[in-house]
């Protein structure tokens, strides 16, 4: 994230440098831990840890002079809710505001942005994706929604609390579009901030922006279009002037960001909450391409772990998938399973010294210990049916024929039911294995054995072949014959060329069998009907392909729990 | 001695503790008051929504009358019709541009607006337009889903209107004098019976364009695909002029 976004930031009127040693660094320490008590009351105690002082330099890999240009800019960096003050900021605006005010400041601006807007990374990215809608391009959709945010992170500072803020703005040095900004500023808080603006048409520009109901949180989707429209002139000649300087120079950093401010957890949520909330493919994969950097960087890669470490590219169709499963939950009937593994006591044999003494049978040892008289249980591994229960491993069937909708075109909702139920078999520690057919014996199938690899099922239910709808049996019975319990899970429009054979498969197995067909037409009923005296398969009918993840959810619990079907 | 003199002082009285009162952790909110100030920015804010309401309101009166008409027909009466209700309710706001501007990205937000019935739309914010304060409105209208037909109907003299994104059919027309451009493009029946004026449009523009005009110039930067029966008046095609000069059929496809 640039440190506009999470920071409050500006050229200095007059670099002026102070010693920035370690004492000095000790002593505004001190200054912040006596000043934060009263600035977490201010807020109402965030839960954000106490703020450190130290330089900041975010393109410490890049040269000197630029290195030096931005640790005056920077202000205030933002890490994983732990802020950062950067000491050389504060001693450049020496003389204008105090260090308490300037750091109050800050402070404010920063707890502001957790407490309020964009408060976690699924509005962030909701704002993001409603800017880029307008501005076209991701480095501008970036920067107009980072403008955006901090808006309304001061403005909100500005109205809720007692803040320096306005004193900040005044001291810092401003490009044109924080000029634009700065009396937006004055327009609305009614505060002067020294702005004057001589260019024309940016008074109209901050005209357009101060209608902006920036407060209200339930109409930041359309208050963003409406900002990023306005400011998108400056934006673009903002662009087109660093072009000219020679590409993306760091003199104007607002256009840098990164997503170092969020930890892996909320990264998690925000992107669960983001594809619930859109239900698109496209434009989740939009919003994760354009992230694909920094959500690398903090460890997101299909290969080797869609969360942690570092990977190859991001599959996005897959991570959407994956992150719209988890917002349903499946319960999983456990059954008993045949063998416990568990030690029972199963006959007596006499007690001998140096046996244990707590398997003795005191009942039939006449309460002595005594060997040839004490009796003590031989145990056994038994087959404790009934006793314990386990989730058996489930064999994923998906039709991906020309009939289905491909899953990385659009929301196949195919391939989030069985997105859902691999996650039920996964949280309860089965295995999953995933036979993905179209003509199969034409070749188009993917087997992907008993794994519990969610990223490899995922890959196994995304793919897509097209064309013709045949099983091959022969591909079946190994995955099914290598376990005793086994559940079954087939999702098809049952368009199958060769039905019958599968009609007399499933009229021979015992597992239980979860068989999703979509629409009504002969083969389906052709299949419910040869099937229907089976207690152990139950069949889904949907007459919408929209209807499939509720009806698939809610009827697997159905299945899944008789007693609740009963009642 | 030293060290024993250190250690008794360090060490806590001998008195016995007195009562631990336990205080609620609260207790300091009771005090405490959160900073409410009132900014610029609410009145701002309530003064646009009062606005809207009110634009809202005119729109949908319109449209109570115009839905006594079960089939809106693009008609010359119709239009005239229309349009005098729409100056009716329009003279009464007091509105700026960007409410106009506000009022098209409304039209498409069902919760707010329940019917968008292009006709009527175009016409009430055509009277929108014409009854502006400002002389100069530009309406970024690009994101906007819906292109909005009879846009700059009777737009008059001393007004310019720019459209930033696509417009519908009937755009511009009876225009009286008034500046239309349209940043992209425009669709059939351009101009039509529009009487003074000029009309830009950017990029491509469709069939029948200026049907019937009476005066005015229409300059097109991409591609007519058809132009109307023109009475009168000039039209460009990419700074070329096309008419009148070398006759070319109407709605001829080139």
């Amino acid at each position: 994230m640039s440190e506009k976004n999470w920071s409050i930031q500006g050229k200095p009127d007059t670099p002026t440098f102070t010693i920035s040693d370690s004492e000095e660094e000790k002593r505004l320490q001190a200054l912040i831990e006596e000043m934060w008590p009263r600035l977490r009351k201010k807020h109402l105690y965030p839960e954000i840890p106490i703020p450190k002082i130290r330089k900041v330099n975010e393109n410490g890999e890049e040269g000197e002079e630029k290195a030096n240009a931005n640790e005056q800019r920077v202000g205030l960096e933002m890490k994983e809710k732990q802020m950062t003050i950067n000491p050389t900021f504060l001693s450049s605006l020496k003389g204008k505001m105090s260090e308490e005010s300037l750091i109050e400041a800050l402070l404010d601006h920063g707890i502001t942005h957790y407490t309020f807007c964009p408060w976690d990374f699924q509005t962030h990215l909701m704002l993001y994706a409603e800017a880029k809608k307008v501005m076209g391009d991701k480095e501008s959709a970036k920067q107009a929604a980072n403008y955006f945010i901090d808006v309304i992170a001061d403005t909100h500072c500005v109205k809720k609390r007692a803040t320096e803020i306005p004193e900040l703005h005044r001291n810092l040095k401003k490009g044109a579009v924080e000029a634009v900004i700065a009396s937006l500023y004055q327009k609305i808080w009614g505060i002067d901030l020294g702005v004057s603006l001589t260019k024309k048409g940016n008074d109209e520009i901050v005209r357009r922006l101060a209608r902006i109901p920036y407060l209200d949180r339930t109409r930041w989707p359309e208050s963003i279009r409406k900002f990023a429209r306005s400011i998108k002139p400056l934006l673009i000649l903002q662009q087109k002037e660093q072009e000219s300087r020679g590409g993306k120079g760091d003199s104007n950093p607002q256009g840098e960001h990164d997503l170092n401010h969020y930890s892996y957890e909320e990264i998690d949520e925000g992107l669960r909450d983001y594809a619930r909330k859109t239900m698109g493919l496209s434009e989740f994969k939009e919003v994760v391409e354009d992230f694909a950097a920094e959500l690398k960087e903090v460890g997101y890669g299909i290969e080797g772990g869609m969360g942690r470490g570092r990977g190859a590219s991001i599959d996005a169709d897959i991570l959407f998938y994956m992150k719209l499963a988890e917002n349903y939950s499946i319960p999983v009937k456990k059954i008993p399973l045949e063998k416990s593994g568990v030690l029972h006591p199963h006959s007596h044999t006499p007690w001998e010294i140096g046996m244990p003494y707590q398997d003795i049978d005191l009942w039939t040892s006449f309460g002595k210990i005594m060997p040839g008289i004490t009796q003590t249980w031989k145990k056994k591994e038994g087959k404790g049916r009934g006793k314990t229960e386990g989730t058996p491993d489930c064999l994923i069937i998906i039709d991906s024929s020309g009939s289905m909708i491909n899953p990385r075109k659009s929301l196949s909702y195919a391939v989030l039911g069985a997105a859902c139920a691999t996650n039920a078999y996964l949280r309860n520690h089965a295995q999953v294995a995933v036979y993905n057919f179209s003509d199969a014996p034409m070749g188009g199938r993917e087997i992907l054995n008993y794994t519990e690899n969610r990223e490899e099922i995922y890959r196994a239910l995304c793919k897509y072949f097209g064309g013709g709808t045949a099983l091959d049996l022969d591909d079946i019975m190994p995955l099914i014959y290598q376990k005793k319990d086994l559940d079954l899970f087939i999702i098809t429009d049952m368009k199958i060329t060769n039905l019958e054979t599968l009609i007399g498969f499933f009229g021979k197995i015992q597992n239980r069998v979860t068989a999703v067909h979509i629409g009504e037409n002969p083969y389906a009923s052709r299949f419910e009907k040869a099937v229907e005296k089976r207690k152990n398969i139950t069949i889904f009918t949907v007459k919408k392909k929209e209807d499939i993840p509720h009806i698939v959810l809610g009827s697997i619990r159905e299945y899944f729990n008789p007693i609740q079907k009963n009642q | 001695m030293k060290d024993a003199d250190s250690i008794k002082k360090t060490m806590p009285s001998s008195k016995p503790p007195s009562l631990t009162v336990f205080q609620n952790p609260f207790e300091e909110f009771e005090s405490f008051q959160c900073q409410k100030q009132e900014i610029p920015l609410d009145r701002m804010v309530q003064t646009a929504e009062a606005v809207m309401d009110q634009i809202r309101l005119g729109y949908e009166k319109l449209l109570e009358e115009e839905a006594k008409e079960l089939v809106w027909m693009v008609q010359y009466n119709t239009i005239i019709k229309a349009y005098e209700v729409a100056e009716k309710y329009v003279k009464e706001i007091d509105y700026s541009a960007e409410d106009i501007e506000d009022f098209c990205f409304a039209l498409e937000n069902t919760q707010k607006i329940p019917y968008l019935i292009p006709g009527p739309a175009g016409i009430y914010i055509s009277a929108l337009c014409n009854y502006a304060k400002e002389e100069e409105i530009a309406l970024k209208l690009s994101e906007l889903k819906t292109e909005i037909n009879l846009i700059g109907f009777r737009l008059p003299k001393g007004k310019r209107l720019t459209v930033e994104g696509d417009t519908g059919d009937f755009t511009g027309i009876g225009l009286e004098g008034g500046e239309m451009i349209v940043e992209g493009n425009a669709k059939n029946w351009t101009g039509a019976g529009m009487r003074s004026g000029k009309i830009l449009v950017k990029k491509n523009i469709g069939l029948h364009t200026g049907e019937w005009m009476m005066g005015g110039e229409i300059y097109v930067g991409g591609r007519i695909r058809g132009i109307g029966n023109i009475v009168e008046g000039k039209v460009y095609e990419r700074e070329k002029l096309v008419y009148p000069g070398k006759a070319r059929y109407p709605n001829l496809y080139y």
